[in-house]
């Protein structure tokens, strides 16, 4: 299908957070109970529409152990926006949020858009941090806050689509330059005005006869 | 740490056959050992270091042609066609490139050599081939040098022709090597996707571009491309992951660590194959400096598990895929085949360690749907049995179409676990396969649950109902939640269930009526039959109204006529009269409206006779006489109207009981009971309305008069009448004189100088008539005595026929003759046509006769005539003396011959 912008995302957090489920949960519409343990680097895309635009989200789920740290943060260059998620129900999780923070502003672009979230809100029986909490982390750190649960899928659409609302913002505010990569953000193709020499200028596509995943 | 690991696998040394051109023979011939591998199109192909190329279509069935004067050192089977390209050398440092044909083989069943290129970079320099690769198209190749250059050829590569060889990439970074090639095609685009041993690259050969994806390389037969499962993906092995390209950048990554000797993808699987043994980290590995041993691994990279691992003593030389299974083929010669098991085996295994999500991945990735349904279940019966009831639902929930939900609702009855049987029931109504105990079930759940916010969803739901109604709105109802009973009432039209609800249990009157104000006809009518009652008794006015409109011309409230509605529907208001009982003021207002609105006399008469009685019953409660008469006007009124039908004895009976005079006469009228007219004016003594009654309708019943006649008698100041009475009785002779004077004679008040005149003239009469009889009498004997001298006559003395005339041709007579006693003559000829037994002349008068004596003969036998009238007769002795006349008193048989005639023949 196509798109008028391609918006890199990635997720990052401690490991059992939820970061694949919520993944899971916005592209299929499905949680799984069971934890699969990412071991690497996966990905899932989504076609969703601001302003009358479509835009293509592609996501980055990375794995949360800190054995993958080498191979996860190579992933974070070029991303446009990133949701750091943390636990409500698992207070440790919450407090490595600036470790997280630290490597993200470290490894990706200086715009890139962070949307904090609290995951599990349905779980509210166990929550060990509060809302007030994140928010205020969230404020200190000049994050957008929202808490979601990717069971319930509560508040799991709005996420994805805030931050891409806030990256297209930024976009029509000029400080994303569409044309700079490295930004996380690309142009679809029929938006394209560089010539056929310019790197990158290759459309996704697939074999004939294949259908599309993303 | 990893993804969890399964034995999806039977692996198998393959033995040697004794078979001396077998794969084992080739394998363990010494010191030439294999140096290349590969497969596809249904055979395997093996290049050795003596310069021979091997081809198997079997293990005992093989193809060996001499390729290379020194070694062949890489083989590229084509998928499309049976042809295969071998990198080797003639001498050394010379690398060549040959295309091998082998669907043309010559009598000695050697292939076709199509080509033979030079390896050699176009600048000149000069490198040993690393890789190579063919784009299906068969006029493309790629060539990766160890100086890390890669060397595109194009052209026709089963024809000996020039090509053109060109550099699309090249290293500046010396040590650089190229260590994997793979072409996609985008569109009309195709792609070369290159691995060195420090990037990956894509090259679009159409519009000649070049990006670099990654800065991470690999090391040689550590890279290939995935089929369709993984989007044809290009993908690298390094110690700590593998790392997924599509043409445009990278993909996904796993960790799978060790150091990678091999990576091969087969049927969704990626194959790996590392340093060291099974489980041991690669630094372990490294350490130990086990080179000869290999861990092979098969991933399901879709389902993210590890199908089947394996550790081996020996150095692996490749895994090939051939003929269904899996071949590890090791430097020593053995060759080991892996099977994979059928989807149900694995399922099994997965099973037996409670793997369900696995299972149910598993099954979906194979399109194994019929087995689903049974994993859900038995998923759903171990997350049950571990008291996980919600993850439990969640499978069961799954089977809904294709489980009994018995067997789920019974289960989570027994446990009363009531959420997760209310989320089950709501998707079976979703799923439009809920029964009416399922919604009475879940909404059952949603009440005792008082769960307004999903009882409101239910009701509201938008779509076509997936439940029985009726039931749903029965169940709202008995819990208590009658708003929501009234809602699906009013969505689904239940008029009657809505009513029920409005009236009985929230005694909301004003709603109900307006509710039915605005119903069809036919539903209006059917409410108001059933709860007007109730109505009336709440809002009387307004039902009055409603069924007033109802019984006239009915339009539901709020719509505007239609053309088609132009003949109105009515109702007929004798259905309603039942429901006022109590409202009598109501019912006559009722009735009065619709007896003036149906003016066309189609109003059956219980209309009237009930408004009739409404009236009357006011009559008996009037206080004043003014009042009365006022009320009655109006009740007579009634009776009197143009289109008026009355029940006549009903309403006769109400008359009586409510002693209305004027209707009770007015009925009598009607119903042609004159001799009760009559009867009632005695009654009441009112002596001149009986003379009235008398006057007007003695014409139609003449006893009235008679009956008058002994009333008048019976009163001592009715003489004045009885003179007018007797004159009418007289003049239509209704009573014979006896009789009246005997009626007289019984009255104690009656005097003889009141029937004086009468009698006087009756005397008279009699006399005169006494007179006029025996004068007839006289006149009778007379002739009496004449006929009977005659007959004497006749009897005694001889006839003389002195005729000489025939009477009839009026000639001379001549015999034969006849001769009748009545004294005509005629020829006998002359009579041929007639009755010879009677005179022709005379028969006519004979005939007339013998009619009357046979007529009066027969008369005297019906007894029954004679009575009546005799009864009727006021002069009962005529009567007897015209029957005696006639012979009643006769023997039977009496005149039957004709007398008259006699017969004489003159011979
Ligand atoms: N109750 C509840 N459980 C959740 C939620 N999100 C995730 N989980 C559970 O938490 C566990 C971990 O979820 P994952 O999404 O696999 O965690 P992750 O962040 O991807 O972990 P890593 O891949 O190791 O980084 C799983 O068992 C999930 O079922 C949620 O919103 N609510
Ligand atoms: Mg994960
Ligand atoms: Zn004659
Ligand atoms: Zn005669």
């Amino acid at each position: 299908m196509s798109y008028s912008y391609l918006f890199k995302y990635i997720i990052i957090g401690d490991t059992g957070v939820g970061k694949s489920c919520l993944l899971l949960q916005f592209t299929d519409k499905r949680f799984q109970p069971v934890h699969d343990l990412t071991i690497g680097v996966e990905f899932g895309a989504r076609m969703i529409n601001i302003d009358g635009k479509q835009i293509k989200l592609q996501i980055w789920d990375t794995a949360g152990q800190e054995s993958f740290r080498s191979i996860t943060r190579s992933y974070y260059r070029g991303a446009a926006g990133a949701l750091l998620v943390y636990d409500i129900t698992r207070r440790e999780t919450f407090e490595h949020l600036t470790s997280w923070l630290e490597d993200a502003r470290q490894h990706s672009s200086a715009n890139m858009v962070i949307m904090l979230i609290g995951n599990k809100s349905d779980l509210e029986a166990k929550r060990e941090v509060t809302a007030e909490e994140g928010l205020s982390f969230a404020k200190e750190h000049a994050l957008v806050f929202m808490e979601t649960s990717a069971k319930t899928a509560a508040n799991v659409e709005e996420a994805f689509i805030n931050t891409a609302k806030e990256i297209y913002q930024k976009i029509q505010d000029g400080i994303f330059d569409v044309t700079n990569e490295a930004n996380g953000i690309k142009l679809g193709p029929q938006y394209q005005t560089g010539g056929p020499s310019r790197p990158g200028a290759i459309d996704s596509g697939k074999p004939p006869g294949q259908g599309g995943c993303c | 740490m990893s993804w969890r690991i399964f034995k999806f696998f039977e692996s198998e040394e393959l033995k040697d056959p004794d078979s001396t051109n077998s794969f084992h023979s080739l394998l363990s011939r010494p010191n030439c050992g294999i140096t290349c591998f590969t497969c596809g199109r249904g055979q395997m192909v093996l290049g050795d270091s003596q310069g021979s190329l091997h081809v198997l279509t079997s293990f005992s069935d093989i193809l060996s042609t001499s390729a290379y004067l020194l070694r062949v050192s890489l083989v590229y089977q084509m998928r499309q066609r049976n042809v295969i390209i071998t990198v080797g050398d003639d001498e050394d440092l010379m690398p060549i490139i040959r295309v091998w044909n082998y669907e043309k083989l010559t009598k000695e069943g050697i292939p076709t050599l199509s080509r033979s290129i030079p390896a050699l970079i176009p600048n000149g320099r000069q490198s040993s081939v690393m890789v190579v690769c063919a784009h299906e198209s068969m006029t493309l190749m790629a060539v990766g040098f160890k100086d890390g250059t890669v060397v595109t050829v194009r052209g026709n590569l089963m024809r000996d022709r020039l090509s053109t060889m060109k550099v699309v990439h090249s290293e500046s970074t010396p040590g650089v090597y190229a260590t994997g090639l793979g072409f996609r095609q985008v569109k009309n685009r195709t792609i070369l996707l290159i691995s060195t041993s420090d990037a990956v690259y894509t090259v679009d050969l159409t519009l000649k571009t070049e990006t670099k994806l990654d800065s991470i390389g690999c090391e040689l037969g550590c890279s290939t491309m995935t089929d369709h499962t993984q989007d044809y993906k290009f993908v690298i092995a390094r110690s700590e992951a593998v790392y997924f390209y599509t043409p445009e950048g990278r993909a996904q990554a796993f960790a799978f660590e060790g150091e990678k000797v091999l990576l091969r993808w087969y049927r969704g699987y990626l194959i790996s194959v590392v340093y060291g043994a099974r489980g041991s980290s690669a630094r372990a590995a490294a350490k130990s400096g086990a080179k000869d041993v290999m861990t092979v691994s098969v991933y399901d990279i879709q389902n993210q598990f590890v199908a089947y691992q394996m550790t081996l003593n020996g150095r692996v030389v490749d895994v090939v895929s051939e003929w269904g299974s899996l071949y590890i083929l090791l430097r020593d010669g053995r060759l080991i085949r892996l099977e994979e098991n059928d989807t149900k085996t694995k399922l099994e295994t997965l099973f037996k360690k409670n793997l369900y999500p696995t299972a149910i991945n598993l099954a979906r990735s194979q399109s194994y749907n019929d087995g689903l349904i049974d994993i859900f279940t038995q998923y759903g019966d171990h997350l049950y049995s571990k008291g996980d009831f919600d993850g439990a639902i969640e499978q069961y929930i799954l089977t809904i179409g294709k489980l009994e939900p018995s067997y789920v609702i019974r289960k989570f009855l027994d446990a009363q676990r009531i959420h997760n049987l209310t989320d089950y029931l709501k998707a079976l109504h979703k799923k439009g396969i809920a029964n009416a105990d399922h919604t009475t079930l879940l909404l059952n759940c949603y009440t005792k649950l008082r769960d307004i916010d999903q009882l409101d969803a239910f009701v509201t739901e938008s779509h076509s109902p997936t439940f029985d109604v009726s039931t749903a709105i029965h169940v709202c109802r008995q819990a208590n939640y009658h708003r929501h009973a009234l809602a699906l009432a009013k969505k689904y039209k239940k008029h009657d269930s809505y009513l029920l609800i409005q009236l009985e249990d929230l005694h909301d009157c004003d709603d109900a009526m307006e509710y039915i104000a605005r119903l069809k006809f036919r539903d209006a009518e059917a409410s108001m039959i059933k709860y007007g009652k109730l109505l009336l008794t709440e809002l009387p006015d307004d039902t009055t109204r409603l069924l007033q409109n109802l019984c006239t011309d009915w339009l539901p409230r709020g719509q505007t006529p239609r053309p088609e509605d132009v003949v109105p529907d009515w109702s007929d208001p004798a259905l309603y009269i039942e429901l006022f009982v109590n409202h009598r003021h109501h019912l006559t207002v009722f009735l009065e409206h619709q007896i003036s609105t149906h003016t066309s006399g189609n109003l059956r008469d219980v209309i009237f006779t009930t408004l009739l009685e409404l009236y009357l019953a006011e009559i008996g409660a009037c206080r004043t006489p003014e009042e009365r008469t006022a009320k009655e006007k109006r009740a007579l009124e009634l009776m009197q109207r143009k289109n008026a039908t009355f029940d006549l004895d009903h309403a006769l009976v109400l008359a009586q009981i409510h002693d209305f005079k004027s209707g009770i006469l007015f009925l009598y009228e009607k119903a042609g009971l004159f001799q009760q007219i009559l009867q009632y004016h005695m009654e009441h003594n009112d002596y001149q309305s009986v003379m009235a009654t008398c006057k007007r309708h003695g014409r139609k019943d003449p006893n009235l008069w008679v009956q008058a006649l002994s009333f008048f008698s019976s009163r001592r100041e009715c003489k004045g009448q009885i003179p007018e009475v007797l004159q009418h009785i007289d003049e239509d002779q209704l009573m014979p004189p006896l009789m009246v004077i005997q009626t007289l004679a019984d009255s104690q008040f009656s005097t003889l100088s009141d029937i004086k005149p009468y009698i006087v003239k009756h005397l008279q009469k009699e006399n005169e008539q006494i007179a006029k009889d025996e004068q007839s009498i006289r006149q009778y004997r007379d002739e009496t005595g004449r006929i009977r001298e005659n007959v004497k006559e006749l009897q005694t003395s001889a006839k003389i026929f002195q005729m000489m005339k025939c009477s009839l041709c009026r000639r001379g007579l001549s015999l034969p003759a006849i001769h009748f006693l009545c004294k005509h003559s005629f020829h006998q000829d002359c009579l041929q046509d007639e009755l010879e037994h009677e005179c022709p002349l005379c028969y006519r008068d004979n005939r007339k006769v013998l009619d009357i004596i046979q007529r009066q003969e027969q008369t005297a036998g019906l007894h029954e005539q004679f009575h009546s009238q005799l009864q009727r007769s006021p002069d009962g002795f005529s009567v007897v003396a015209e029957y005696f006349g006639r012979g009643v008193f006769n023997k039977r048989s009496s005149s039957k011959s004709p007398g008259s005639s006699v017969e004489q023949r003159k011979a």
